[in-house]
């Protein structure tokens, strides 16, 4: 095959099916004219090379044609296609994560909690890539998305408000925080439990013990969550949705170490904190580890409510939100 | 350094400038029906030089717009794709012609005033 053919078959690859053949020929017929006009007799390889070099590379050559640019997704699409993955992404995580939340309360279907995590995880490019073939679909049959119909009219531009715009220090406190947790989960997982000063006797939580891939699961959501919020820098429906249900999972994986604490702690027969305070009177070694436990399950009670208080304003902005239709300003005539 | 800036920049905004009118620069070539070869030397005779890269694809858009016809004709076993411009094409150069000469005015005008 001559460099010519190889040339144009290569063109061809990046043109559209519809008018590739006919393209080819044209081109084929100008670099025919061209060389005829060049060269007297027959060409030698180095005309041709020189030619084609002149012509420019295959795939810019295919580029000027209507259809020979290469993208799967173009810019028109682009701002549709992320909205729409934002939610996608937003709507398959926080519906994970809602089940995993409800299925650590109800305790229905016992998976380990690092198959659940897994499974979130893969579950986020595996939703990417359905949205990128369903726009690559939408594209070859010419499907456009039409964001600007109609007569555009200033006065609907949304309104600046203080609400959506996300507070970073939240943000960035929550990361430190779950950051710091997380590592010592992940460095000390036998080592979180009592102390007890000065003799150093160790009593290590068997409840954490018990669920620290749930627990890991729960601050890594929330990490994730504000780090994309951080990200994003502003709330949007998605986001408070996918929030909140970081939020719920969160909510469930304390009622599960709230739970696991009072029954620890009723086979052990503890009657309430301050009882057990009282006891360590009557005998001291045995009961720290009772008090270290009613610590902990206090620590997590307090948490669960500042958790469900939290999620419960969200849930509050996310409905007045719905609710409350922004208003379209009345411009002013005149001063 | 400073001088080749501004060379560049000029070429730039020249072929931009330029760019614009091509249009209707193979538009008012295009009565008689021409093959793209032909029509890049009838417009370098004039002053205009276009590579084929950029003109087949806009040949291919004029006609999708419904602005030219074009058949393939078979000369000396070589096929080659000829463009005429259709009653719309004319209508619309006509138009483009008189947006033309108009926006000349004014850029005349315009840039001797700026000269005063």
């Amino acid at each position: 095959m001559n460099l010519i053919d190889r040339y144009l078959h290569e063109v061809g690859k990046y043109l559209p099916g519809k008018n590739r053949e006919d393209i080819l020929a044209e081109i084929r017929s100008h670099l025919s004219d061209t060389l005829d006009e060049r060269v007297q007799g027959e060409a030698s390889e180095q005309d041709v090379i020189n030619l084609l070099k002149e012509t420019g590379s295959p795939r810019k050559l295919a580029a000027s044609y209507p259809g020979g640019q290469q993208y799967l997704i173009g810019p028109d699409q682009y701002p549709f296609f992320r909205m729409v993955v934002g939610i996608v992404i937003a709507a398959v995580i926080g519906a994970q994560l809602l089940a995993i939340g409800v299925n650590s309360v109800l305790g229905e279907e016992v998976v380990p909690y690092w198959e659940s995590f897994a499974g979130v995880l893969t579950s986020i490019p595996a939703a990417i890539g359905a949205v990128v073939i369903v726009f690559m679909i939408l594209r070859r049959f010419g499907v456009n998305p039409d964001l600007e119909d109609g007569e555009w009219d200033p006065r609907t531009l949304p309104e600046v408000n203080e609400e959506e715009q996300i507070k970073k220090g939240e943000r960035i406190f929550g990361i430190t925080i779950g950051s710091i947790f997380l590592a010592l989960l992940a460095a000390f997982p036998d080592k979180i439990g009592i102390y007890l000063f000065p003799d150093g006797t160790f009593y290590p939580n068997p409840v954490i013990a018990q669920n620290i891939g749930l627990i890991a699961l729960s601050l890594l959501a929330s990490i994730g969550m504000d780090i994309y919020l951080l990200w994003q820098g502003r709330w949007t429906l998605a986001s408070r949705i996918a929030r909140i249900a970081v939020n719920l999972l969160s909510i469930g994986v304390l009622i599960v170490l709230l739970e696991g604490h009072t029954a620890w702690l009723s086979t052990h027969g503890s009657t309430g904190f301050f009882q057990s305070i009282e006891k360590l009177g009557v005998d001291v070694a045995g009961n720290f580890e009772l008090v270290g436990m009613e610590a902990f399950r206090l620590a997590f009670g307090v948490a669960l409510v500042v958790t469900i208080i939290e999620t419960c304003l969200m849930l509050y902005r996310l409905v007045r939100r719905s609710l409350v239709k922004t208003e379209v300003p009345v411009l002013s005539s005149g001063k | 350094m400073k001088t080749q800036e501004s060379k560049e920049q000029v070429l730039n905004l020249s072929q931009e400038l330029r760019r614009g009118v091509l249009p209707l620069a193979v538009l008012s070539l295009l009565k008689d029906k021409k093959y793209g070869y032909a029509l890049i030397g009838d417009l370098a005779a004039a002053g205009i030089e276009i590579d084929q890269g950029t003109l087949y694809p806009m040949l291919r858009r004029l006609e999708s717009q419904s602005l030219l016809d074009s058949s393939w004709v078979l000369e000396e076993a070589r096929p080659r794709r000829y463009y005429q411009i259709n009653e719309q094409g004319s209508r619309i150069l006509e138009t483009l012609s008189h947006e033309w000469k108009n926006l000349n005015q004014l850029m005349e005008n315009l840039l001797d005033s700026g000269t005063k």
